[in-house]
């Protein structure tokens, strides 16, 4: 889990291309960081260095690099600490060969054992370090650069997107295999064949884990399947599949500005996603729902008319998921929600289901699998994701976009709140009902409901009042359980601390035993149903325990009388209901974690989108 | 030396519009169905700027939310003004984000690209003078008044007690980037830096620029000049939205439905709804994602983002914050009317209703005009609304 940068034909301006690349990917890991350049008449130079970019940065203040083109990355650890060996990129025996690796090489162990009895020795403990020397292996056999590249990758088994720079060419190669990697082609000057495969002479020519690494510089993108090779020279691009034979590939127009990954007057990314939702709930509903007449049109979906459905997702989309699946069971349809990890090494028997992946990045390697595994069995697949021509999105039978825009904060936040909308959607769009228009006004109060939040929120207030406590519990019923879940995920990944959502009648049958007055209880109580007054017969069984309750409620029930602190949210449909919510935990989280002093945006040890399994 | 840079000023409230700027300043408030402060960065941008600071301060999340990180291609960056000290301490806290020399503009006025385009064109002709736009109002003594000669600023007064000016400052500003020092050197007055004491003390020591204008300048003061701001916006055709006819606009993701009838000028926003039968219009704007129902009249009106107007209501001279919702047959039947605000009373004011953000009626409420519903209040089925109603009032009958 990683993020890699390349670039190719922008000379002496490459290192900075690569380091702002990386600044822009540190989301996808941020333990290490190094460059590699290379180029015609050079060898292969490297810098390298454990910690942040900017520790990088102040290596390569005391460093000169030379050549034309490079390649970068960013670590997320899976195989040996974060030092300045293990940090990429790589290097051969001889130092010719520099290689960045996003992903696992499930067999490197014994090429490893392979090639330190040919000879070869090693400086780190990871499992890419395998790639150089295999290169090096096959140059030393005679082999142009790309064609060691090819010999080097059919060894290895596992997920990769490989890109590497050889001593006196100057290229980047680059292969992928179920790790995501997209080529980005600054063709200011005009292309000589703008669709072709082998076309183009694009001024500048980049690849790179995500397009945000070079966005700044062009919205031309081709992205890369699984076996396909490419070649980045000053001539331009070309993609080639694992026989070596040219692949036509599309170039796709990406619409994010780059300028959007700025924070915008705000000290954190996920505050200021706190603060995108109502537009992101905008961008959700437009131009699908019609609320006079009833109607909802999600396009491209074509008839799905599921006899039943399966989600597979991890993380706070599998918490969306949770709620997708009670959407389409009130609807009739039996839908159930796996954790896509399980499911992938697991399966259930899938009959004539729907499988939908909910993935924000598109790219989440175990969602990916469980989706694979349900293809496999012949199940038609959809993915509810925010990235198009992501990985889901491609291989999947249909995609339902939620348009969030892009999320830079690690913890999910407003994608949380547009998977909701967007799986409203699909229930409606797809399941029978005799009536939207209800649910639709809903959806469409939600972003000035949403705001309404924003505005008068004490989330604050609250935060700063159980900052010390031991360990915090969620509780909820129906759509506001999995509300529970998320607001306790949320609170574990940025404060640190113990949080757990629990299912309000399950606290009586076990968690209770660990309520004390140290461990304050967020009862999210809706409506004034049976729900609503089961979940305060909860509270009162809390509240006997002496354990602080926080009340997230509309006010139609009476569980303020039982709550020492109220977040107040607007009435709604039942269906709306879990998005307020879920704000005002999302606002406790993040202000709690600000007392703190936690590092919001990139909490220790996670990253934004997991590409390996 | 070019100006490339610009600091827009848009920290403060704006408190003679309340209720209306309850949860967002002055420069958020709607012209037609966009904020002020976008005309202000498109006449920006339109000029030859390529950089902007804005200088936040009151609600400042609303304006970082709605603009984020970049406009039209064009970066901005946001900087913190916490305490409202005046238009010179406003611009010192952009200081660090400004080299060589700067635009300063308000951010609560709508102005067009020639103009400021024409005062940064003075300036470079020579460029360690500063300029200022200036235009003739018959209600000079409203503003900051000026008087000239050759061209030259001789003096600058604050809301003059007198009728003898015609011209204003209209906060359009061509600086050196000594401009900073002046304004340090600047005493304060009542612990306030307002940037006219700086000009004041530039006219005595040295020269001031004034650049002559007829471009468009158009302000709000109080809540109902809005209605007369969006008149002025729909007139000038400054709307954004598809244009189906002549004078009428509607975004491509609203619904409208066919019966419907829209009378020029009208625009309708983003993912507004509209029902069978509602006539809209003339002289009306609608925000994103608005809601009329059926057989609904809405004419000289402002409706503002997420507003709901159910089935069967009658609004006229009526102006709704955001997210406001207007019962089954509400009917606001317009002005002219005299309007209290605080102890002031404006007489013969063209205002049906102010609805401030969140406030709600229910079924069959009528509304006198020039009344001013406070945010977050309900007037409850069946209530007759006239005066001046406090925020989150439960009114009923």
């Amino acid at each position: 889990m990683c993020g890699i940068i390349g670039c190719v034909g922008r000379r002496e301006e490459t290192l900075d291309v690569l380091v702002h690349g990386l600044s822009k990917l540190e989301y996808r890991g941020y333990d290490s960081a190094g460059v590699a350049l290379g180029g015609d008449g050079s060898g292969v130079s490297v810098a390298k260095r454990a910690g942040e970019i900017d520790d990088l940065r102040a290596k390569l203040d005391e460093t000169t690099l030379d050549g034309a083109v490079g390649i970068g990355h960013t670590r997320w650890s899976t195989h040996g600490p974060p030092t300045d060996e293990n940090a990429h990129p790589h290097q051969d025996c001889t130092g010719d060969v520099a290689v960045v690796h996003n992903g696992i090489i499930e067999n490197y162990q014994t090429i490893r054992d392979e090639l330190v009895a040919a000879g070869h020795t090693f400086e780190s403990d990871t499992d890419t370090e395998v790639v150089p020397h295999l290169i090096e292996e096959a140059l030393a056999d005679g082999a142009d650069p790309m064609a060691a590249l090819r010999s080097a990758v059919d060894r290895l088994d596992g997920s990769f997107a490989i890109a590497t720079v050889v001593a006196g060419t100057e290229a980047v190669f680059v292969a992928r295999n179920d790790s995501p990697l997209v080529l980005g082609l600054d063709d200011s000057e005009s292309p000589r064949d703008s669709d072709s495969a082998s076309g183009g002479q694009p001024r500048a020519t980049y690849l790179a884990s995500d397009v945000p690494a070079f966005r700044d510089y062009t919205d031309k993108v081709v992205y890369l399947a699984d076996g396909e090779f490419a070649r980045l020279d000053g001539e331009g691009w070309t993609v080639t599949d694992d026989a070596g034979d040219p692949v036509e590939k599309e170039i796709d127009t990406v619409a994010w500005d780059a300028e959007e990954t700025g924070k915008s007057g705000y000290d954190h990314f996920m505050l200021k996603e706190i603060h995108e939702q109502p537009r992101a709930l905008r961008q959700c509903l437009r131009g699908r729902v019609d609320e006079l007449s009833g109607s909802v049109d999600i396009e491209d979906l074509g008839d799905l008319s599921p006899t039943g459905v399966q989600f597979v997702a991890c993380g706070t989309s599998y918490h969306a998921a949770l709620y997708g699946a009670q959407l389409f069971r009130q609807a009739g349809i039996p839908a159930q929600t796996f954790l896509a990890s399980e499911y992938a090494t697991s399966p259930p028997p899938i009959g004539d289901a729907l499988v939908v992946g909910v993935t924000q990045s598109g790219e989440t390697a175990d969602t990916l699998s469980a989706l694979r595994e349900a293809h496999h069995r012949g199940a038609r697949t959809l993915a509810v994701t925010n990235t198009v021509g992501s990985t889901a999105a491609r291989e999947c039978d249909h995609a339902l976009y939620i348009r969030a825009g892009p999320e830079i904060g690690v913890a999910a936040s407003k994608t949380f709140a547009s998977q909701l909308g967007a799986l409203n959607l699909l229930a409606l769009g797809t399941a029978p009902v005799t009536d939207a228009r209800d649910t639709i006004a809903a959806l469409r109060d939600l972003p000035g409901q949403v705001q309404e939040l924003l505005d008068t929120s004490t989330a604050a207030a609250v935060a700063e009042r159980y900052q010390d406590a031991e360990a915090y519990f969620f509780i909820g019923r129906g759509h506001q359980h999995p509300v529970a879940l998320e607001g306790a995920l949320k609170m574990k990944e940025i404060t640190y601390k113990h949080a757990e959502g629990f299912a309000a009648g399950e606290l009586k049958h076990g968690p209770l035993a660990l309520v004390t007055e140290n461990t304050p209880v967020f009862a999210v109580v809706t409506g004034d149903g049976e729900k609503a007054r089961k979940t305060v017969g909860n509270v009162k069984e809390v509240e006997a325990r002496d354990a602080p309750v926080v009340a997230i409620t509309d006010g139609q029930s009476d569980v303020d009388r039982y709550a020492d602190s109220v977040l107040q949210i607007p009435e709604t449909h039942a269906s709306a209901a879990a998005v307020l919510a879920n704000v005002q935990l999302q606002l406790v989280s993040y202000y709690t974690a600000k007392g703190l002093g936690r590092s919001i945006d990139k909490p220790r040890n996670l990253a934004k989108s997991v590409t390996v399994e | 030396m070019s100006v490339r840079t610009a600091v827009v000023l848009a920290a403060g409230e704006g408190t003679r519009l309340r209720p209306l700027t309850r949860n967002r300043p002055k420069p958020m408030l709607p012209a037609a169905n966009r904020p002020i402060l976008e005309y202000v960065f498109d006449a920006l941008i339109e000029a030859g700027i390529d950089r902007i600071a804005v200088v936040v301060g009151y609600k400042r999340d609303r304006v970082q939310d709605h603009f984020g990180p970049s406009y039209r291609g064009v970066t901005l960056s946001y900087v913190a003004q916490e305490k409202q000290l005046g238009s010179g301490h406003a611009l010192q806290q952009a200081r660090s984000d400004v080299s060589g020399p700067v635009l300063v503009v308000n951010g609560d006025r709508l102005i067009d690209g020639r103009t400021v385009r024409s005062v940064i064109d003075h300036f470079e002709t020579d460029p360690t003078t500063p300029a200022l736009a200036v235009l003739e109002r018959s209600d000079a003594s409203h503003y900051g008044a000026v008087d000239l000669r050759d061209g030259d600023l001789v003096s600058i007064v604050e809301k003059p007690d007198t009728d003898e000016y015609r011209l204003i400052n209209g906060g359009i500003y061509a600086f050196p980037e000594t401009i900073f020092d002046e304004i340090e050197a600047t005493p304060r007055a009542d612990g306030e830096l307002a940037l006219p004491d700086t000009i004041a003390r530039l006219i005595e020591r040295d020269r001031v620029r004034a650049v002559e204008t007829d471009g468009m300048w158009v302000d709000a003061t109080y809540p109902w000049d809005l209605l007369t701001v969006a008149r002025e916006v729909l007139a000038r055709g400054r709307v954004t939205e598809t244009k189906l006819d002549d004078g009428v606009w509607v975004a491509d993701s609203a619904h409208v439905h066919e019966d419907a009838t829209l009378q020029a000028p009208v625009v309708v926003g983003p993912d507004c709804e509209i029902g069978a039968g509602t006539v809209l219009g003339p002289n009306t704007a609608l925000g994103d994602n608005v809601t009329v129902g059926a057989n609904a009249t809405v004419q000289n009106t402002v409706l503002d983002v997420d507003t709901r107007v159910d089935a069967g209501a009658t609004l006229v001279d009526t102006i709704t914050g955001q997210d406001v919702t207007l019962g089954v047959e509400t009917v606001v039947p317009g002005g002219p009317a005299d309007v209290q605000v605080g102890t002031d009373v404006f007489e013969k004011q063209d205002l049906g209703a102010v609805f401030a953000d969140r406030s709600r009626t229910r079924g069959n409420v009528s509304v006198s005009p020039g009344t001013l519903v406070g945010p977050a209040a309900t007037l409850h089925t069946g209530v007759h609304a006239f005066g001046q109603i406090d925020e989150g009032a439960e009114v009923v009958r």
